[in-house]
């Protein structure tokens, strides 16, 4: 039986107030908490950036004790994936908080993203096999964004070392990976970054650089239109019955229209008629208002 | 005997506007424009607006003035592709042929499949509340012994109908209609026909063959057998999602050359702003031309691949001239491009003017695609005086 978990990247964004957290707070309202009252998975991000200290995670076990089936999906630090330079020290730091995750039986799986400017090659598949061995008892699922990997040979390589493939929806630039599901084990991720294709351009240009977060998620803000989402759903559903599981993460996360879109992707792609939305989200985004349950 | 099915997409700009602004909703909207900006027409509208008198093709000015209250969008094509694709694809699982005729309308061939399907009545409603249900979107179907007669039905009970004319009443069911009911009757040929007292397609029916094929030539034959009840029974397809764009106008009986060169240059126009709509661009151009006496020839050339409207002008042009050598006035012309190639940002590829040209091209089409295709026209240098219509009034003087 096919199971969907669709939710979105990251969950701490402060333009997320008021489209989809309330503007009057209560000193004991907790983001994650009410996030994971309306979604059944979320993918870390921050760990992306830092080590976090293990306290924060035990912290997030405990705030979402009342949905019983929500997971968190952990992006790798960019030592791994970015710089490619790593430590004894800094595959410690992963593991403790993925078993932190394990044991309590929130752990999703690992995302493992390379940027754009790594292509396919035998270094690259040999590099991931390395990562794949170090962290072998996670689910893993790798993003690869050069359209180089898009050939039999890459698939076969993921077959072969139960590695699913993350399927991406980004601005069509230069060698993009276009939006394609590829099959490679049980498993399919899919992550949809937005099609802002003049904002994804400046980027290019800006990388490294230092930004503010306004800057940086600039290229994210894209809110996919109803037709793009049909569109979409009907890709989803040619592939749902060769997996088990399918993951959908949204990554156009300014002003909420990653939660907007992914309360609309729950609506069409498990097929439930009414979805269950927070008032705040219906304010800033009219047209949801007819999949709100009553 | 074939089976079938017409499917119309009610008001269909109108119904996905809706989708992306639920506030629309029965309220009298109209796609195409903005009355103000706008001297185009109407390209949809909804049940609301039709209760004024509006219909889609109607010039936006005459529209405001009998229905000044409504709500005038410029309408958002990319997401009409995208549902329009979206219904094909939910089609495609249940029919065995489908035809894409338009973008709002497909016809299927469900000959053979009453043991799958069991009523074809009880099914055709099945589809439609499928699309409903999956796409928010209504529709009316058709289901006749070929493809004119499922289409007059599909017309017939809108919005939300189904009609399904058994096989055998085709010519009773249609004699009572008006003859414009007729696909392929427009404003020129009704006139024609209202002058001569024919008002019900039962008219014609009435009048010998003989008599049509006298006046209107093969035209009138097609016509005369339509008014009966027979029509095409099978589907073209291919893999093409759309093999060409093309515009025609009908003229009452036209000489002038320099007329018809005006006409050429604005469908050109036309048919350049849809392709550049796309992010296509097109190697093969077309033309049609019909005599008033109804003989009809198409002329095409394999050119550049290109999406600018002076190339594909000067190529339409050119055969259009080679074309026209009989002393006959001209009913009938029409500018087409086929053989789509994706446009490609690799501008390396292309000189520099080129590239200017390409740029401005695509401004032209934003600018378009925000005010109307109207607001912005180009202007063809023309030492006829005559032609000074034709001069663009926004030009920017260099």
């Amino acid at each position: 039986m096919l199971k969907y978990f669709i939710g979105t990247a990251g969950w701490s964004y402060k333009d997320w107030v008021p489209s989809f957290y309330p503007k009057q707070q209560t000193s004991k309202f907790d983001w994650l908490q009410f996030y994971s009252h309306y979604f059944n998975c979320v993918e870390v991000n921050s760990t992306y950036y830092a080590y976090l200290s293990p306290k924060i995670v035990e912290g997030w076990v405990k705030k979402v004790a009342d949905s019983d089936e929500f997971i968190f999906h952990v992006k790798i630090h960019q030592d791994f994936t970015h710089k490619r330079k790593f430590d004894e020290q800094s595959i410690k730091a992963v593991r403790y908080n993925l078993d932190i995750l394990g044991n309590a039986e929130r752990l999703g799986g690992l995302l493992i993203q390379f940027p754009y400017s790594f292509p396919y090659n035998n270094s690259a598949t040999q590099y991931i096999q390395e990562l794949k061995d170090i962290f072998p008892n996670y689910k893993s699922f790798v993003e690869v964004r050069h359209s180089s990997w898009q050939n039999e040979k890459a698939f076969e390589f993921f077959k072969e070392n139960d590695l699913t493939f993350c399927t991406i929806d980004q601005p069509q630039i230069g060698q993009a990976i276009p939006f394609k599901p590829i099959i490679t084990n049980d498993r399919a991720y899919i992550r949809f970054h937005g099609r802002n294709v003049e904002a994804w351009k400046k980027s290019i240009n800006s990388f490294g650089k230092e930004q503010s977060y306004d800057e940086r998620s600039e290229r994210y803000k894209y809110l996919y239109s109803p037709g793009e989402l049909v569109e979409i759903e009907q890709k989803i559903k040619s592939i749902q019955s060769k997996v088990k599981e399918l993951y959908v993460i949204m990554n156009n996360h300014p002003q909420g229209d990653a939660v907007a879109n992914a309360f609309e992707l729950i609506h069409l792609l498990e097929e439930k008629d009414k979805v269950e939305m927070p008032g705040t989200i219906i304010k800033a985004y009219p047209r949801l208002e007819e999949l709100l349950v009553n | 005997m074939r089976t079938i099915f017409h499917l119309d997409l009610d008001a269909f700009f109108v119904s996905v506007e809706r989708i992306l602004d639920p506030s629309l909703k029965g309220k009298p909207v109209i796609v195409g424009g903005d009355p103000k900006y706008g001297r185009g027409v109407v390209a949809a509208c909804s049940y609301e607006a039709r209760v004024y008198g509006l219909h889609s093709a109607m010039p936006i000015r005459t529209a405001y003035k009998l229905c000044p209250h409504g709500i005038y969008i410029h309408g958002s094509h990319g997401e009409y592709s995208r549902f329009s694709k979206a219904v094909k694809n939910i089609l495609l699982q249940y029919a065995p042929i489908v035809q894409q005729a338009s973008i709002d309308e497909f016809y299927m061939d469900f000959t053979g499949c009453r043991n799958v399907y069991g009523s074809l009545f009880a099914f055709a409603s099945f589809l439609q509340k499928e699309i409903w249900e999956r796409l928010s979107l209504p529709c009316s179907i058709g289901i006749g012994s070929n493809k004119t007669i499922a289409k007059i039905g599909s017309d017939c009970m809108k919005p939300n109908g189904i009609t399904y004319i058994l096989s055998g009443m085709e010519k009773e069911f249609l004699a009572p209609m008006p003859v414009e009911a007729i696909p392929g009757v427009g404003k020129v040929t009704l006139q024609d026909f209202h002058s001569k007292g024919i008002y019900r397609i039962g008219d014609i029916t009435k009048l010998p063959q003989d008599y049509f094929a006298a006046a209107y030539g093969k035209y009138g034959i097609d016509i005369y057998r339509k008014a009966c009840g027979e029509g095409n029974e099978y589907l073209i397809v291919d893999n093409y999602e759309q093999k060409s764009i093309s515009h025609e106008r009908t003229f009452a009986d036209v000489t002038s050359k320099q007329f018809l060169k005006e006409k050429l240059f604005k469908l050109t126009g036309k048919v350049c702003q849809e392709l550049r709509d796309m992010d296509w661009l097109a190697s093969n151009v077309h033309i049609k031309l019909r005599y008033s006496d109804f003989n009809t020839l198409t002329r095409s050339r394999m050119i550049k691949p290109t999406d600018d409207d002076k190339a594909v002008f000067d190529v339409a042009w050119n055969m259009l001239v080679k074309a026209l050598t009989r002393r006959v006035a001209v009913r009938l012309i029409g500018v087409g491009l086929s053989k789509f190639s994706k446009f490609s940002e690799q501008q390396e590829l292309f000189e520099w003017e080129e590239i200017k040209r390409r740029r401005m091209l695509r401004a032209v089409t934003k600018i378009r695609d925000k005010f109307g295709y109207e607001s912005l026209m180009f202007g063809s240098v023309d030492h006829d005086k005559r032609s000074l219509t034709m001069v663009n009034p926004f030009r920017v003087k260099t």
